[in-house]
This record gives structure tokens, C-alpha cells and sequence, in this order.
């Protein structure tokens, strides 16, 4: 069998499977010039399936490609090899059904907090008294009701990445992608940010794509983690997290949580001290 | 989290109900306007005592008094219109020019490939030294004027332009296309907004080398205008209406400095420059 026809029928058989949820084929991806050679290779032959509704979290040190990933099932970066298909088909392009939330927030800066939101709702078609009736909901749901004509200069960066999650959940995409949402914050606005999370999680049942490199964020809001090695970026290990689904402030004190944190520190720890001694 | 939110509410309430001038902006303003007037005594006193030989330097309200007579008479309007107009006019045309070449440079290899070599030479020239070839082909009327003015605009706004559009963060332009935004729409709707602060610098530069190069035309070529009138006053010895000429600048120049100022105050509530 050629190749191409070996790349087609992994391609079907991944579209048969992807009724429902996210499932990544042999993706491999690769920076710079790679027909020289001297291109990075920052993911090497990826698979991963994540179910409907799932909350995975992708974790690993910096460099390992969990970012570059995510972009990839995004549809913002093309996909070199391997194929990532969705419930709607294989990914192309960007689409309103994988939403995405930066780091940095990515805030229209000219537009208040309300246009923001209106601004992917427009988009999607929906006008007039609808399209404000739904931004408000949505302002509402991350507790930003009052600011909705404050421009995002005039906010702190946990009100903007607010603003910016509801933004990113007005347009109900299927799926929520996140790379490191909460990672520009500090710890009590995280703490905060992230039970809110899991509780629009919790109500809304979307599937969440969550990168990370912090273990606890990783272990409280996901309901599995892959956990990645840097250069080449491989998948090493995925793990179920198997803590209630209602999770809190006394998860964090829950024995199990306490264990399986220290686990998979121990696990993401080998894979940072690997990529420092460039293996 | 609560309490963050109400501290921060309040501090926003706050920051509306301010006055519209703040107080220590107050006394900026007061010891800025006191500069000018102490400045302004001294001119006419220094003219009156006779310290300074009063040809050289009229007193401000000789200057002051020129200017009303002309006024009466309508010449300063038809001086300060025709300025005013050569002014715009060339500046809205390197406008119109300037920014879609800025964007399409930063958009396009093939265009930048173009211009670039043009606008690294073109920028740092003395372009006044075109105003004779300019007149040859131009004539000496207001279209080898508004030619040259547009042709000293272009390039700071150009320049603006590309380097406002060029190396663009790519997180807002991301987020739009998973929003469901086209490529066309992306540009007008967020790669234009995100360089503006860049394109409202390059013509608050633009503004005033057309106002430089206005009067300098005016005073190359003669004919009406304020710099063709100084020039005129200046040949027959007539001191007072050179200094009426410059007073009459002075404030034409200000006012149309200041309204893009307020222009781009109006544009840019948004940026973080507006609560300084």
C-alpha cells in the first residue's frame, strides 16, 4: 500500500470514530526548515482520543509542544502529518466550534467588554436584542455585570481573561481550547479562576483542551492528563484522574488529589530534568 | 474575589466622576498659559522702552493691531484659507495614499519589495529640493503646492502605517478567525484598529512638515497665502506685517495641531495612553 493511501485510510478510520469528541492521528509537526534537516521537531507522531465532554489537560514542561498542539486542533497552524478530526470533520482551519482562550487574554482592545463578547456572536449570525441578551448572560455567568462598557485597558488581568473566557463561551463552541489560561495571574485570582472553571465545565458539559505546566491546575480541573516529553514532544503518559466531579476547595486537601499530584509531579519532573540534560 | 471586584468597581466609579480637568492638570495649565503672556509682556515692553530698534522688532500690539486691520479688510482669512487649504488638501491626499501602501507593504512581499528601497531613500531627503522640478511640470499654482505637501507627507505616514501593521501580535488576529472572521474582514476589523495609535503618530508627524512645506512654497513661489504675503511684506521692508505673518501662524499652526490631538484623543479612548 503507498502512503498516501495508508495516510487516507488512517484518515477514515479516524472519521469513523469521531462521531463525537476530538481524536489526534500520528500528528507530527515540525518548526523551521525540515527538508534540510534543520528544522525542530516539536511533536513526534502524536495519537490521542479525547472523549465528548471530557476535560483533558495537556501537561508538560516548557518547550514540550503542548502549545503547538493545541493550535493544531485549533486549525492555526496546518497540519503537516497525521490527520485531527472532530465531531464536525477533519480541522482545517479555525471554526467557532473549537473556541479559543490565550494566555494573554487576546482582547479586542478597542472594543469594551461587551463589544468583545458581541463581536464572535455577530459573526455567528445572531443580531439585534438576541445578540445583546446573550452577551449579557454570558457577562453575567463570569461575574463581570457592571463592566460591560469598560474597555480592557481599565480592567485587572483576571477581569480580562473573564472577559475573555466569555467572549470565547458566548459563541457555545463544542469545544473549549485553553492554553494556559490562568498562567499570567496570580494565585488567588487562579485559585478563583480556575473552580469557576470547572463549574461552567460542570453546567455546560463542553469538551475542554486545557495546556499547562502546573501539576495541581492539571490534577483539580481535568478529568484525564497527558502528560508530554519535550523535543521531540511525545505523549508519555495519560492518566485518568479519578476524584469526584463536583471538586473544590476541599479537594485540595483530599488525600487522593494529594497523591496523584505527587505522582505525576514525580513523572513530569523525570521529563523536565531529561529536556535540561537535552538527553 | 468579591472584594476585588468592589474595590475595582469603585475605582472606576471614581475615575467617572472626576472633574473633566483635574486639578494638578489646573495648575499645569495656569503656569503653561502664564509662560506665554510673561513672554508676550516682554515683547511689547521690550519694543516700547525702545531697547530693541522698533523695525526689528515691532511691539506685539503694532503686530496685534496689523493683524485686526487686515482682518477687517478680509486678507487674513483669504491668507490663512488658502494655507489652511494646501495644507489639507496635500496632507488628506498622502493620507489616502500612505496608509493602503503602508498596509499592503506589510501585507504584500511583492509590493514591499517596491516601495521599500523607494521609502528608505525618499524618507530621510530633504524633499523641498523637488520644489523646482515640481514647478516646471506643475506650474506655480496651487497644484505644485498641494504636489510638493503631499509629497513631504507621504512618506512619515507610510512609514507609520507599515511599521503599525508589520509584526502584528498574532493573538487578537487568532482569536477573530476562531470567532468565525474572514481574512477581509480581519483586516478592516482588527489589523487596522491595532495599528492605529502607529497611523494617528504618522500624521501628527505628517501634519506639521505640511504646514512647514505650505509655508515654504507659498514664500518660494509668492502670490497669496501667509507665506507668499510675509514674503511680499518682507520686499517692501514692512516688519510688522512679517511678524503678522508669523503671529497668524503660530496660531493656525496650534489650532490644527491640536484638533488632530483631540482627533486622535476621540479615536483612542480605548488605549491605555488615555488615562495617563
Amino acid at each position: 500500500m503507498t502512503t498516501v493511501a495508508m495516510a487516507a485510510d488512517a484518515r477514515h478510520e479516524a472519521a469513523d470514530r469521531a462521531r463525537t469528541g476530538i481524536h489526534i492521528d500520528n500528528v507530527t509537526h515540525s518548526y523551521g526548515a525540515r527538508a534540510s534537516g534543520r528544522g525542530v521537531v516539536a511533536l513526534n507522531r502524536i495519537c490521542l482520543d479525547i472523549a465528548d465532554g471530557e476535560f483533558h489537560a495537556l501537561l508538560g514542561p516548557s518547550g514540550c509542544g503542548k502549545s503547538t498542539l493545541l493550535y493544531l486542533i485549533g486549525g492555526f497552524l496546518p497540519i503537516q502529518e497525521g490527520a485531527i478530526v472532530t465531531t464536525n470533520g477533519p480541522v482545517t482551519q479555525p471554526g467557532p466550534d473549537r473556541a479559543i482562550v490565550f494566555q494573554n487574554f487576546a482582547l479586542f482592545p478597542w472594543k469594551t467588554v461587551k463589544q468583545n463578547v458581541l463581536y464572535g456572536l455577530r459573526k455567528q449570525g445572531l443580531k439585534g436584542e438576541d445578540a445583546e441578551e446573550r452577551a449579557r448572560d454570558y457577562i453575567n455567568l463570569v461575574h463581570l455585570s457592571g463592566f460591560e462598557d469598560a474597555y480592557p485597558s481599565q480592567l485587572s488581568g483576571g477581569m480580562q481573561q473573564r472577559a475573555a473566557i466569555a467572549r470565547t463561551l458566548a459563541v457555545d463552541p463544542k469545544t473549549l481550547l485553553m492554553d494556559e489560561p490562568f498562567g499570567a495571574l496570580d494565585a488567588q485570582t487562579r485559585r478563583v479562576m480556575q473552580e469557576e472553571l470547572r463549574a461552567i465545565w460542570g453546567r455546560s458539559r463542553k469538551t475542554v483542551v486545557f495546556v499547562t505546566h502546573d501539576v495541581q491546575e492539571a490534577v483539580f480541573l481535568a478529568d484525564r492528563i497527558s502528560i508530554m516529553s519535550s523535543r521531540p514532544g511525545r505523549i508519555e503518559h495519560v492518566i485518568d484522574v479519578s476524584l469526584p466531579r463536583d471538586r473544590g476547595e476541599d479537594t485540595l486537601e483530599d488525600r487522593e488529589f494529594i497523591h496523584l499530584s505527587e505522582q505525576i509531579w514525580r513523572l513530569v519532573r523525570e521529563q523536565a530534568v531529561a529536556a535540561t540534560r537535552g538527553r | 474575589m468579591a472584594t476585588v471586584q468592589a474595590t475595582s468597581r469603585g475605582s472606576l466609579k471614581a475615575k467617572r466622576a472626576t472633574p473633566r480637568i483635574a486639578p494638578d492638570r489646573l495648575v499645569d495649565i495656569t503656569v503653561q498659559a502664564g509662560v506665554i503672556v510673561v513672554l508676550c509682556l516682554a515683547w511689547e515692553f521690550g519694543a516700547r522702552v525702545g531697547a530693541i530698534n522698533p523695525f526689528l522688532l515691532p511691539s506685539l500690539s503694532d503686530v496685534l493691531a496689523r493683524i485686526w486691520a487686515d482682518a477687517m479688510s478680509g486678507t487674513v482669512f483669504v491668507d490663512l484659507g488658502l494655507t489652511l487649504y494646501r495644507t489639507l488638501a496635500g496632507f488628506l491626499i498622502a493620507a489616502a495614499l500612505g496608509i493602503p501602501i503602508g498596509v499592503l507593504m506589510a501585507r504584500s512581499a511583492t509590493v514591499r519589495w517596491f516601495f521599500d528601497p523607494l521609502i528608505s531613500v525618499g524618507f530621510p531627503m530633504p524633499k523641498i529640493a523637488f520644489l523646482p522640478i515640481f514647478i516646471l511640470w506643475f506650474d506655480i499654482y496651487d497644484t505644485s503646492k498641494i504636489i510638493m505637501v503631499t509629497f513631504s507627507c507621504f512618506f512619515p505616514i507610510v512609514a507609520a502605517t507599515y511599521a503599525g501593521t508589520t509584526g502584528q501580535d498574532k493573538w487578537p488576529i487568532w482569536s477573530a478567525r476562531a470567532l468565525g472572521a474572514r481574512e477581509h474582514e480581519i483586516l478592516w476589523e482588527v489589523r487596522l484598529p491595532l495599528a492605529l495609535p502607529q497611523i494617528l503618530t504618522g500624521l501628527q508627524v505628517a501634519l506639521p512638515v505640511g504646514m512647514i512645506t505650505t509655508i515654504v512654497t507659498e514664500m518660494l513661489m509668492g502670490g497669496r497665502g501667509v507665506g507668499g504675503s510675509m514674503i511680499m511684506a518682507g520686499r517692501f521692508a514692512d516688519s510688522v506685517g512679517v511678524f503678522a505673518g508669523i503671529v497668524e501662524i503660530v496660531f493656525l499652526g496650534f489650532a490644527v495641531v491640536r484638533s488632530l490631538e483631540m482627533l486622535r484623543a476621540r479615536l483612542l479612548v480605548w488605549h491605555p495612553e488615555a488615562r495617563k
